[in-house]
């Protein structure tokens, strides 16, 4: 610059020099990070899985409810019309686009979902062609044809138009789904829904190659060995399966049904289609591994031999974890969105009377129920029916049966038990009614730990149990005319993040079956479904909330989360058909070769998307 | 030495009756006297054991203590007011060893009772009468012994679990009838063989054939010359069947179809330390102490009534 003097000129050229070095340095600084980054990328991530794999339809979409193969089909193997973004907390229960450009608004008065598909993403091996709507279509009619075992079926059957019809059979397509296009697919509804597009998030409703599903017509569950992958990742020997016909068709080799399931990447995935807040897909490979020996899980995961696992740590697990500062850094524990609780029948005595309830959600010492799972890393006290989670944190402050320290409290429980027509005078059941109640159990460890803690408390005001223990305590509890009267058993998680998974399988009276049946309380039961369904007891007052259930289902937004809100505290105080005890965490115990990870909020799982491992 | 002291000491041996000679080898035999007396113990603590550990400890055996669990919910061990320390549950150990000792005996006891009766009846007839009585109840027994007695008890407790009324309207209720006739269903079989087998023996003896030739019916053939030699093996047997019985149960317990969870068993002790034995150890060492000094007792007092009621041992 002219005027400057010579040893100013020497100072900015030196300047210079020195500002290019920095900027350099940071260059190549930021440079060196990309490997870093990049080595994120590879490697194995292997999941020790206890027992078995306990899925439901085999691993078949279709008609699959278990939240760990949600978390495969989600994170990994299936892409949907919409998704999510596998995080943990509430943004990971909100949901995102994926085979779609965007999230739809509804028109038509909230009872039309349009949605139009991306271009360019591919079914993986052998079938390697694009995605259409039809696809999606396909595998929502597949769901409808009762053949096919969906076990989720209900959530989409009373929402989309024609569904019933085509069901039985008298249509050849389900008139609510539209294909006007390749790439345009149209839901019409039966009635304003708030929750479809998270009904869609299920897997059940991915797209679905029909040129191999249709194999499997009428078989349920047979699928699960040859899904074809539309995801990052497919399962190992895909590419062999030969799908020139039916009879060609032999089971992917990566996916034996019963003891492992090892996933590879999908050569047809294009990450350019997809979003990296969703899926990150940093491993080339995953290994789901089944072992029987739950210790032996937890020693592989110690000596970095596995790195997650889908098994139930016991608390010594936790203690060693959460005590050990070296080890402190590979729990994790997460809200699972479910709830545990005690399931009190309103049709049998003397738990037909809503003070003996009242009076059973008083004296029940929660704390020491919560420490039985293993104390604070599992779970916090609950006090009401469904999860804070799901709830925005409306009801973070409400515990109507509050007691110092969650210990229950005998004054209160006796000034409720006074109420009811089974007590005497002192606040304690003295009719023969609370002697030898019937009380179901499971022969798990924690069932016996729970089961004490129960008796030792209910007999405080009088009621006494006789005690079934029973290997799978579910399908007793679940057949009406066994007519239990109470089940230490139940817990519930959501089907996907919305109150109303909590509601209407649980306490709507239409709900009610007579084997399966998850109203286990038989809230809303009529005389008439009694008489079908060989339920004994007294049933001509059993209250019913489906019609406010029905009202909390059209609204969407904070007005629904407000209407549910409102029907929780109506259940857990005025019909009280549960002892809800613990709102449940989800408890990860990772391998040291883990460099990152986070939980799916929505799978309720290890969000596999977002995983990376060293080598 | 006079004559009379000579005679005298050369005096015939004194005659002892086979009760005495029994006696007499059975004192000597130490280990089957404390393996008795430790029974003996064992029983009165089966009777008196529990409540009076209640009584002392001040802790009801159903009692959750949740100052005996820590945060985790993992049980604390022995100290001064909780003896052997706290079970899963946090409930007073020590009291529920106490009370499980009658759990245990009671099914050992009446289970192998009931099982060497059913076993003596049926191994007798089959001995006695033969022909077509033996090769029905023979090969009944048979049939019995190659049935899996786990995989059919897992049956019979599931399918009568689920009601209070249990089932074949009510004659089999979960509990510890239940776990009693799954054991004597099984065992009886063991002690049939064993009867039959001695009385097909016993049958042949010169003395069966004196008293038919006077005119004996079977009856009193059976009632007064057979089953009395047949008390030797029957007594023996009876006290090897008692510790497989507990054993029975605990593994039953261990499987979740034994005693309901809220009656202590020391199988079901030691069935609910499974997953827990190496952070409480004093949930495997108690329940277990007992349960090996009870079987050895047994064993050992089993091991001594054969030696000494059985005149060919040579000791």
């Amino acid at each position: 610059m002219p005027g400057q003097p010579r040893t100013r000129r020497v100072a900015a050229v030196l300047g210079a020099l020195l500002g290019t070095a920095v900027l350099t340095a940071v260059l190549v600084s930021a440079a060196s990070a990309e490997p870093r980054a990049q080595s994120a990328k590879g490697g194995t991530y292997r999941v020790g899985w206890e027992s078995s794999f306990g899925f439901n339809d085999n691993f078949d979409p279709t008609g699959e409810y278990l939240a760990n193969a949600f978390a495969i089909n989600t994170n990994l193997l299936l892409r949907g019309l919409i998704g999510y973004n596998h995080v943990a907390g509430p943004a990971g229960a909100k949901v995102v686009p994926d085979l779609a450009t965007s999230v739809p608004k509804p028109t038509n008065g909230g009872k039309r979902y349009t949605f139009k598909l991306k271009s360019g993403i591919k079914f993986g091996p052998p079938v390697n062609r694009e995605i259409t709507s039809k696809d999606v279509r396909y595998a929502i009619e597949r769901m409808a044809r009762p053949k096919n075992g969906a076990q989720y079926a209900f959530w989409l059957s009373p929402v989309i138009k024609g569904w019933d019809a085509y069901s039985k059979g008298k249509t050849k397509s389900l008139s609510g789904i539209k294909t006007p296009s390749a790439k345009t697919i149209v839901f019409d509804l039966t009635a304003p829904t708030g929750d479809f597009l998270l009904r869609l998030g299920m897997p059940a409703t991915f797209p679905m190659p029909e040129e191999v599903a249709k194999c499997f017509e009428g078989k349920p569950g047979e699928y699960g060995r040859y899904v074809i992958a539309s995801g990052p990742y497919m399962i190992e020997g895909s590419d062999d399966l030969d799908i020139s016909s039916c009879k060609s068709l032999k089971p992917i080799s990566g996916f034996n049904g019963q003891t492992f399931m090892k996933l590879v990447r999908n050569p047809n995935y294009d990450a350019k289609t997809d979003s990296r807040k969703a899926r990150e897909n940093n491993p080339d490979r995953f290994e789901f591994v089944v072992n029987t020996n739950l210790d032996d899980i937890y020693a592989k995961i110690g000596a970095g031999e596995l790195e997650d696992s889908y098994a139930t740590a016991s608390p010594k697990v936790f203690r060693e974890y959460s005590t050990n500062p070296s080890k402190r850094k590979y729990l994790h524990s997460n809200w699972a969105d479910g709830t545990y609780y005690i399931t009190m029948n309103l049709t049998q005595p003397p738990f037909d009377d809503v003070h003996v309830r009242r009076a059973m959600n008083w004296i029940i010492d929660r704390s020491a129920l919560t420490k039985a799972w293993g104390g604070a890393v599992s779970g916090e006290v609950a006090q009401h029916i469904i999860p804070n989670t799901m709830l925005g944190g409306k009801l973070n402050n409400y515990r109507p049966f509050k007691t110092p320290g969650d210990r229950g409290s005998l004054a209160k429980a006796k000034a409720e038990m006074a109420k009811s027509k089974y007590a005497n005078s002192g606040g304690v059941c003295s009719d023969k009614a609370c002697k030898n109640v019937l009380l179901i159990t499971d022969v798990r460890s924690v069932d016996k730990l729970i089961l004490p803690i129960v008796q030792a408390n209910a007999a405080k005001i009088g009621i006494t149990f006789t005690v079934r223990s029973v290997n799978g305590a579910y399908p007793v509890i679940q057949t009406t005319s066994k007519n239990i009267p109470i089940s230490t058993r139940p817990r519930w998680f959501k089907d996907y993040a919305d109150p109303s998974t909590f509601i209407d399988p649980l306490f709507k009276g239409s709900s009610i079956i007579p084997e399966g049946n998850t109203n286990y309380a038989l809230v809303g039961v009529t005389p008439g479904q009694a008489k079908r369904y060989g339920i004994k007891g007294s049933t001509t007052n059993v209250p019913s909330i489906d019609k406010a259930a029905e009202a909390c289902a059209k609204l969407v937004g904070n007005s629904r989360l407000n209407c549910y809100a409102k029907l929780d505290k109506v259940l857990t105080e005025q019909i009280v058909p549960w002892i809800p005890y613990m709102s449940a965490k989800t408890v990860t115990i990772l391998g040291p070769k883990v460099t990152k990870w986070n939980f799916d909020q929505n799978a309720g799982f290890t969000a596999l998307a977002h995983v990376a491992v060293s080598k | 030495m006079s004559t009379a002291e000579a005679v005298v000491g050369i005096a015939a041996p004194e005659s002892r009756s086979p009760r005495q000679q029994f006696w007499i080898r059975f004192k000597q035999d130490k280990a089957a006297v404390t393996g008795g007396v430790v029974i003996i113990v064992l029983v009165l603590l089966a009777i008196f054991g529990g409540p009076l550990a209640e009584r002392v400890t001040a802790h009801p055996q159903n009692e959750p203590y949740g100052s005996m669990t820590d945060d985790f919910g993992i049980p604390r061990g022995p100290n001064s007011e909780f003896w052997f320390g706290a079970d899963s549950a946090g409930r007073d150990l020590f009291v529920r060893t106490m009370y499980g000792a009658r759990t245990s005996l009671l099914v050992g006891i009446v289970a192998s009772g009931i099982a060497v009766l059913i076993g003596t009846v049926i191994g007798l007839f089959a001995g006695f009468f033969g022909g077509w009585a033996d090769t029905t109840l023979s090969r009944g027994a048979d049939v019995m012994l190659a049935v899996p007695q786990l995989l059919i008890s897992i049956g019979i407790v599931a399918a009568c679990s689920t009601t209070k009324e249990g089932c074949a309207g009510g004659l089999i209720k979960p509990g510890l009838s239940i776990v009693i006739a799954v054991i004597v269903l099984f065992s009886w079989p063991y002690v049939a063989r064993v009867v039959r087998g001695n009385t097909l023996s016993l049958k042949q003896k010169e003395f069966i054939e004196a008293s038919r030739s006077i005119g004996a019916g079977s009856t009193r053939i059976i009632a007064g010359d057979v089953l009395p030699n047949l008390i030797a093996p029957i007594i023996v047997l009876a006290t090897l069947l008692v510790p497989q019985s507990i054993l029975f149960e605990a593994a039953l317990s261990y499987l979740g179809l034994g005693v309901p969870p809220d009656q202590a068993s020391w199988g079901q002790i030691l069935a609910d330390a499974s997953g827990l034995y190496d952070v409480a150890w004093w949930l495997m060492v108690f329940p277990g102490a007992f349960l090996v000094v009870t079987t050895l007792a047994f064993n050992l007092l089993g091991d001594g009534l054969r030696d000494a009621l059985d005149v060919r041992t040579d000791r």
